[in-house]
């Protein structure tokens, strides 16, 4: 459950380290995101001499939640943080690699790319 | 950033591991028992008519059970990429016979055609210009079976103090 002013965990090694939501892309009145979807971010944080800076403004998927993700066979995945993908405008991402194991409903919602620069699908 | 090295997802599951692509089963590309839209020889065909360089097929290794086939294609420019993946969607197209529908793959990142995933079920094709294929090395994650190493080199690298450069009048001096 993402909302504005939520703080989040960067999966891959674009270089910045803590991105703070400021915006859920969709309905107007959207309160929460989820695995999946695109939000609008601040970078608090980032990895000295890279490309991105601290206060730039970029989008980003999640793709760890607290929240669970239920499947409808049963199973339930919850990661112990929230975490998001750097992306630009155009859905590639910032970053060449990704860190953590992430859910294949990714690939139903289109994000093939995060999925397929990813170590392991859960 | 080590938290995200950390970080533990652990799935409370019932230990049949068959029907996980039953969720989203109005959005997904595949289904299981039916056919992939396109074939890997259809694909190089299709690839090698539009002319696309650099062609490689990379077996996905085993543990990652959700693609068997990557492959790779290059083109020429931001028009060519967009060629490569409208090639491949007519070719699957086209084996529509009468009323019976079929599924089409998904395309992604048609829009900047930079980097195209055209997503077949089984196979996935990537058609990329050469700038986007030497930044994201896809090779070089999906052959080396050494998946881990490369990123925590690079975390490494990150984390090392760099000592800024004497700039005090000592050495200038002794040149002078």
């Amino acid at each position: 459950m993402i909302q504005s002013q939520t703080h989040l965990n960067v999966a891959d090694n674009s270089g910045a380290r803590q991105l703070m939501c400021i915006r859920i892309l969709g309905n107007s009145n959207r309160r929460y995101a989820y695995i999946g979807d695109i939000v609008v971010a601040v970078i608090k944080e980032a990895v000295p001499n890279t490309t991105l800076e601290r206060s730039e403004v970029i989008r980003a998927v999640i793709v760890r939640t607290c929240k669970q993700l239920k499947r409808s066979n049963g199973i339930i995945i919850n990661y112990d943080d929230n975490a998001a993908v750097v992306i630009d405008q155009e859905g590639n991402p910032k970053g060449t690699r990704i860190f953590c194991a992430i859910v294949r409903e990714l690939r139903q919602l289109n994000f093939t790319k995060i999925v397929s620069l990813a170590p392991e699908v859960l | 950033m080590w938290a995200a090295l950390r970080v533990r997802a652990w799935s409370r599951c019932s230990l049949n591991s068959q029907p996980w692509k039953q969720g989203f089963s109005s959005l997904s590309t595949v289904v299981d028992g039916r056919k992939c839209p396109l074939d890997l020889t259809e694909i190089e065909n299709v690839l090698t008519d539009v002319k696309a360089d650099d062609v490689k097929v990379i077996p996905v290794p085993k543990h990652c059970d959700w693609a068997d086939f990557m492959v790779l294609a290059t083109g020429r420019s931001t028009w060519h990429v967009k060629n490569i993946a409208q090639a491949l969607v007519y070719k699957a197209k086209q084996k529509q016979k009468g009323a019976a529908r079929i599924t089409l793959p998904s395309v992604e990142g048609q829009a900047g055609g930079k980097w195209i995933v055209i997503d077949s079920g089984k196979v996935i094709v990537h058609a990329l210009d050469e700038k986007a294929r030497a930044y994201y090395n896809l090779e070089g994650l999906w052959t080396s079976g050494t998946i881990q190493n490369e990123p925590i080199e690079d975390l490494q690298k990150a984390m090392v103090k760099v000592r800024r450069k004497n700039n005090s009048k000592k050495p200038a001096q002794k040149n002078a």
